[in-house]
C-alpha cells in the first residue's frame, strides 16, 4: 500500500470567531478615526496585521501533518467504525492543535501536538451508516493554530480498504437444520468444533481464530477455542426471504449468521449469484459478512464508491 | 472509577491559558484603573482569583441564578455610584462588571476568545486617556501576551509550552511589522464627520481655564504634565525669557479675579502686527478643551482654528488627540485703533473699589500725567513695598482680595500680580486686559524644541497705549526677575537653598546626578516627541502629502489600495515560504539511529509503514531478513527500551548496534 498522501490543499477559512475579530478590528478604527487618534489606529493595524500573518501560520501549521489510516477492523452498520489514524510531521517540525473528523460525524480526535520525531496515535469513531466496501476514506483536518480566529482545513481521501457489514436485525426464526454431519475428530482445533469460549490471543498466534467481532467492539483481541463437534448445518437462503426488502433480508442473514457463530453451527449462505458453501469458523463468518456487505440487487459487485 | 457524570459546570478550561489571560486582563485594565468604581475594580480581582479557585479538581461554576443576580446588582451599583449610565466611567465600569462575570462563567474556547477580544478593547482603551510613547508600548506588551496567550490555548499540554508560545507571539508580532507600516501609511486616514466625540472628562489633563481667580496657576505649578512640545523649522529659536507663549485674553476683571468675559467683535486680524516672524511647529498633547498655544502674537491662520478677538488662537473642536499645527508668530502689537466696544470693556473698573485704591491710583494719577509713566510708577510700586513672590500666598477673600494683597500681606504668585495691576490700570483710566498662557518652557538641545509644561504657566497684562497698540507688560517679571529668566523650578530650588544651607551642600553633592538624569529625561523626550511627530500627527493631511512626495501624482485610492493588498499579499506570501522549508535536522540522536535502522532495512526491501510501531516493524524484519535476525531484535529492544523505558539507558549501546547493523541488499532476504 501506498501511504503517501495524495496532494490535497490546505485552505484556510475564517470561523465565528473572525466575525467577533471584525467587530473589535471596526472598534477600533472607529475609536482612531472619531477621536483622531493615531496610537489607536497604530493598536488596529498591529492586530489586523497579527491576524493576516496568524492566516499563514493556521496553513503552515497544517500543511506539514501526514495523516495516515492503519488497518481497519470491520463494523456493522449502526455501530462505530473505529479508524485508526497515525499522524506524524512531514516537515520535522512541531505541529498543533490537528482536529481529525469525519465528514459524518462531529465528533473529532484532537492531537494537540505532532512532534517532528514519532508518529501520535489516536482512534476516530464515527458511525457507520450504511454497509458496502469502501475502499478509501474521507476525512476533514483541521486546526485553529496559532490564534484561532481562522480556520484552517483540508478534506483528505485515503485509500484504505474497509467494509462494513449489514446491521444484523429481524425477527425471523433460524431456518431448521437441513443435515447433521459429523466432523472427523483428531483431538485440535478444527473450524467446526464447538465453540468452548475465549480466551486472550497471543503475539504469534494465528489470527484465524481471533473474536473479530469483540474487537470491532473495542475489546482486546480474543481467541476463540474449540471443542466438540458440529452438529447441523444451516443455510441461510436470499430466496427464503422473500417478502422482505433487499435490506432487511440482509440483515436477517447476517443476524442469522451471528447466531449461527455463536452457537457453534455450520451455516452456508445462498444469495443470488453467489453462493458461500457451509462451515463455520472466523474465516467464514467474515466471508459471510463481506458477501452480505458487498450484496447489490441481483448480483454482488467487488466495491461500492465512498463511505460518506 | 468515574460513578457521576461530570458536571457541566465544572471547569474545561486549562488552568495554564486562564492564568494567562487573566494576567492580560489585569495588565489591560491596570492603566484604566482611575476611571473605574473601586468597588467594581474590587470585583474584577475576586472574579479573577474566584474563577482560578473554580479551576481546582472539584471546582464548580456559578450557577445562572448567581449570575443573573449578580449582573442585576452589578448594573444598580454603577447606576447608584455615577446616578447615570451614561459617560465613560460608569461606561467602563460596567463593562469591566461584564467582564467580571463573563470571566466567571468562561469555559469553553468560544468563551476564552472573548475575552482575548475584550482584552484587546480594554488594552485600546487606554490609548484614549494617553498616548504617550510608554503607554503604547506598555499595551503592546499586553497584546502580545494576549497573542501568546490564545496561542498557549490552542497549543495543548507540551513541553515549556508557555515560553515556546510567547516566542511564537513574538514570531507572529515581528512578521507582521512590514504589514503593520504598510497599513499605516497607506490605510486612508479620515477625520471630522464623526458625530462621537469624548468631552474633557475623559481626559484627566489638568490646565488652563478661562477663568483667573487667586491660585488658580499656582496650583499647576508643580504640576509637570507636558502641555506642547514647539520646534522652530527656520531655527531662529527666541531666547527663553522672551518666550510667551498666548492661549488665552480675559477681559473682564473684578480685583483678583478675571474671566473672558463676553464675545466681542472680531478686531482687525492680520497685518498689524510687526516685528520679526518666528516661525514655530507646535505639537499639543490632547487636553480635552480648545485651547492652542502660539508665541506671542500669533499672525498666521491655523488649519482647525479661528483666530479670536485678543489675537489668541482657538480650536474649532475640543483636543482629545495628539495636534500639531504650524504657525507664525510677530511679536509687536501695531494697532492704531480701539473699537468702540473693546475701549469699553476695557476701562470697565472692578464693581467696587475701595477708597484706599483709588487714593493710591490718584496719587500716581497726579505725579504721571502720563501713562507711560504711571505704567513705570506703578510697577516700581509692586518692588518698592517688598512683595514677596510666593508659590504658597494663602487665600484671599472675595470681597476685599485685592486690597488685603495690595495693602496687608502682599505675597502672591504670578496671577495676583497679573489680576492687581490690570485692576489697578483700569482705575486709573488705562485699557488693559490679563493673558494666560505659559512662559518660557525647556529647550531640550537634542532635538532642537522646547518643551512647555503645566508649571510653565503664567499670566500677565496688557495696556493699550494710543498709537502704538497693545503693550505687554508682565508685573511677575518686576517681583522676580529670575523666575523669569530662569524657569520656575530652578527658581523655586535656589530660593528654597537660601534657607537651608545644608540643603545647598547636599544639591551641589547631588548636582551630577541630577544633571545626568536630566539628559536622560531629555533624551527620552525627544524619542517620544518623535513619537509624535511621525506616528501620533499622521493624519488625512500629512499621508496626502506623503502620498503626494511617493509620486502618486493625484491620489486615487482605488489604485492605491491595490498596491496595499498586493505588497500585504507579497509579504504573507514570503512568510509562506519561509514557514514552508522544513524543520531543523531533529536533535534526538535516538530517532536519528534508528531512522538510519530503518533505512537499512528499506535498502534491503522492507519498508516500515506509518502506522507500524517498532515491536510488530521489528518482528517482521526479524522473520524477513533471518541472517539478521538477532540484531533486529536487540535493536528493537534497545530501541523500545530506550523510548518507552521508565529508566532510560545511555544510547551508546543502541548506536553501537546500528553501526554495526550490515548494509543489507534485497538478495540477502531470507523469502
Amino acid at each position: 500500500m501506498d501511504s503517501r498522501p495524495p496532494k490535497i490543499r490546505v485552505w484556510v477559512f475564517p470561523n465565528g470567531k473572525s466575525i467577533a475579530l471584525c467587530a473589535v478590528l471596526g472598534a477600533m478604527w472607529y475609536a482612531g478615526a472619531s477621536q483622531g487618534n493615531g496610537a489607536a489606529y497604530l493598536l488596529c493595524f498591529v492586530l489586523a496585521a497579527l491576524v493576516a500573518v496568524s492566516t499563514v501560520h493556521a496553513w503552515a501549521n497544517l500543511r506539514g501533518v501526514r495523516i495516515a489510516v492503519e488497518p481497519m477492523a470491520p463494523a456493522f452498520a449502526g455501530d462505530d467504525l473505529a479508524v485508526p489514524l497515525a499522524v506524524s510531521s512531514i516537515s520535522r517540525r512541531s505541529h498543533f492543535g490537528i482536529h481529525v473528523s469525519s465528514g459524518v460525524g462531529k465528533k473529532a480526535v484532537l492531537f494537540s501536538e505532532v512532534a517532528p520525531d514519532g508518529v501520535q496515535r489516536g482512534t476516530l469513531r464515527f458511525p457507520a451508516v450504511r454497509r458496502g466496501c469502501f475502499r478509501e476514506l474521507r476525512l476533514r483536518v483541521s486546526s485553529r493554530f496559532p490564534l484561532g480566529f481562522f480556520t484552517a482545513r483540508q478534506r483528505l481521501i485515503l485509500e484504505q480498504p474497509h467494509y462494513i457489514y449489514p446491521l444484523p436485525g429481524g425477527t425471523a426464526p433460524l431456518p431448521r437444520t437441513l443435515a447433521p454431519t459429523r466432523q472427523p475428530r483428531d483431538g485440535t482445533r478444527h473450524e467446526g468444533d464447538d465453540f468452548g469460549g475465549v480466551r486472550a490471543w497471543r503475539a504469534g498466534e494465528s489470527q484465524r481464530h481471533i473474536d473479530w467481532k469483540a474487537a470491532a467492539r473495542g475489546q482486546p483481541l480474543l481467541t476463540k477455542q474449540w471443542t466438540g463437534e458440529a452438529d447441523e448445518i444451516m443455510c441461510f437462503d436470499w430466496q427464503a426471504l422473500a417478502p422482505l426488502e433487499v435490506e432487511a433480508r440482509l440483515s436477517q442473514i447476517a443476524k442469522w449468521v451471528i447466531v449461527a457463530e455463536r452457537g457453534g453451527s455450520s451455516y452456508a449462505v445462498r444469495l443470488p449469484g453467489v453462493t458461500i458453501k457451509a462451515a463455520r469458523g472466523d474465516r467464514h463468518f467474515h466471508q459471510c459478512l463481506r458477501a452480505l456487505a458487498v450484496f447489490e440487487g441481483g448480483g454482488p459487485s467487488a466495491v461500492s464508491g465512498g463511505a460518506s | 472509577m468515574k460513578v457521576f457524570h461530570q458536571s457541566p459546570r465544572a471547569s474545561a478550561l486549562a488552568t495554564a491559558p486562564l492564568v494567562g489571560i487573566i494576567a492580560a486582563l489585569i495588565l489591560a485594565v491596570a492603566p484604566l484603573a482611575a476611571k473605574i468604581a473601586g468597588w467594581v475594580l474590587g470585583f474584577f480581582l475576586i472574579a479573577c482569583g474566584g474563577r482560578l479557585f473554580m479551576n481546582r479538581d472539584a471546582g464548580k461554576l456559578p450557577s445562572l441564578a448567581v449570575k443573573v443576580l449578580l449582573f442585576a446588582l452589578g448594573i444598580g451599583g454603577v447606576a447608584a455610584t455615577y446616578g447615570s449610565m451614561l459617560g465613560i466611567e460608569p461606561g467602563l465600569s460596567i463593562l469591566l462588571f461584564l467582564v467580571s462575570l463573563k470571566l466567571l462563567e468562561a469555559n469553553s474556547a468560544r468563551d476564552f476568545h472573548v475575552l482575548a477580544l475584550i482584552g484587546f478593547f480594554l488594552a485600546l482603551c487606554a490609548l484614549f486617556f494617553s498616548q504617550d510613547l510608554l503607554l503604547w508600548l506598555y499595551v503592546a506588551v499586553v497584546i502580545l501576551l494576549l497573542t501568546a496567550t490564545l496561542v498557549r490555548f490552542h497549543r495543548g499540554e507540551g513541553v515549556a509550552s508557555y515560553r515556546r508560545s510567547t516566542l511564537l507571539a513574538v514570531t507572529l508580532l515581528l512578521q507582521a511589522l512590514p504589514i503593520v507600516v504598510l497599513l499605516f501609511l497607506f490605510f486612508p486616514r479620515t477625520y471630522g464627520g464623526f458625530r462621537f466625540q469624548f468631552s474633557q472628562s475623559i481626559l484627566n489633563a489638568a490646565g488652563m481655564s478661562e477663568r483667573l481667580s487667586p491660585g488658580s496657576i499656582a496650583a499647576l505649578a508643580l504640576n509637570d504634565q507636558i502641555v506642547f512640545r514647539a520646534d522652530f523649522p527656520d531655527g531662529k529659536v527666541p531666547p527663553m525669557s522672551a518666550m510667551y507663549w498666548r492661549a488665552g485674553v480675559l477681559w473682564r476683571g473684578d480685583g483678583l479675579t478675571w474671566i473672558h468675559g463676553l464675545p466681542l467683535n472680531e478686531e482687525g486680524r492680520l497685518g498689524q502686527l510687526g516685528g520679526m516672524a518666528v516661525r514655530q511647529r507646535i505639537s499639543v498633547q490632547p487636553h480635552g478643551a480648545r485651547w492652542l498655544y502660539a508665541l506671542d502674537r500669533p499672525a498666521s491662520d491655523v488649519r482647525g482654528a479661528t483666530l479670536e478677538p485678543g489675537g489668541f488662537l482657538q480650536s474649532r473642536r475640543t483636543i482629545t488627540s495628539q495636534f500639531r499645527y504650524e504657525v507664525i508668530s510677530r511679536p509687536e502689537n501695531r494697532q492704531t485703533t480701539l473699537p468702540a466696544e473693546q475701549r469699553v470693556e476695557t476701562l470697565r473698573p472692578p464693581a467696587r473699589v475701595s477708597p484706599q485704591v483709588r487714593a493710591l491710583v490718584a496719587g500716581w494719577q497726579r505725579e504721571h500725567p502720563d501713562p507711560q509713566d504711571l505704567i513705570e510708577t506703578a510697577l516700581h510700586f509692586f518692588r518698592k513695598e517688598r512683595f514677596i513672590y510666593t508659590l504658597h500666598p494663602g487665600t484671599y477673600s472675595d470681597a476685599n482680595g485685592l486690597d488685603e494683597f495690595l495693602f496687608e500681606r502682599r505675597q502672591g504668585f504670578c496671577e495676583h500680580y497679573a489680576a492687581a495691576f490690570a485692576t489697578l490700570m483700569r482705575v486709573a483710566g488705562i485699557s488693559s486686559r490679563v493673558v494666560i498662557g505659559y512662559h518660557g518652557g525647556e529647550f531640550n538641545a537634542l532635538g532642537k524644541y522646547v518643551i512647555v509644561r503645566q508649571a510653565d504657566a503664567h499670566a500677565w497684562c496688557e495696556v493699550w497705549i494710543k498709537d502704538s497698540g497693545w503693550l505687554r507688560v508682565d508685573p511677575t517679571d518686576m517681583i522676580a526677575p529670575d523666575r523669569l529668566a530662569s524657569g520656575l523650578a530652578s527658581y523655586l530650588e535656589t530660593h528654597g537653598a537660601e534657607t537651608d544651607p545644608a540643603a545647598s551642600q547636599r544639591s551641589t553633592a547631588a548636582a551630577g546626578w541630577r544633571e545626568l538624569q536630566r539628559d536622560l529625561r531629555l533624551a527620552w523626550d525627544s524619542i517620544n516627541y518623535q513619537w509624535d511627530l511621525r506616528v501620533l500627527n499622521f493624519d488625512e493631511d500629512n499621508q496626502r502629502t506623503f502620498l503626494l512626495a511617493l509620486g502618486f501624482g493625484s491620489i486615487r485610492w482605488p489604485e492605491i489600495l491595490t498596491w496595499v493588498v498586493v505588497l500585504i499579499a507579497t509579504c504573507l506570501g514570503v512568510i509562506g515560504l519561509w514557514l514552508r522549508r522544513p524543520g531543523p535536522e531533529s536533535g534526538d540522536e535516538v530517532g536519528r539511529w534508528y531512522g538510519r535502522f530503518c533505512r537499512i532495512l528499506e535498502g534491503g526491501g522492507l519498508k516500515r509503514e506509518t502506522w507500524e510501531g517498532p515491536q510488530h516493524f521489528g518482528e517482521r524484519a526479524a522473520a524477513h531478513f533471518a541472517a539478521q535476525a538477532v540484531a533486529i531484535r536487540e535493536i528493537t529492544a534497545l530501541y523500545i527500551q530506550l523510548r518507552y523505558g521508565p529508566a532510560a539507558p545511555a544510547p551508546r549501546a543502541f548506536i553501537r548496534a546500528v553501526r554495526s547493523m550490515p548494509r543489507l541488499l534485497p538478495a540477502t532476504g531470507g523469502t
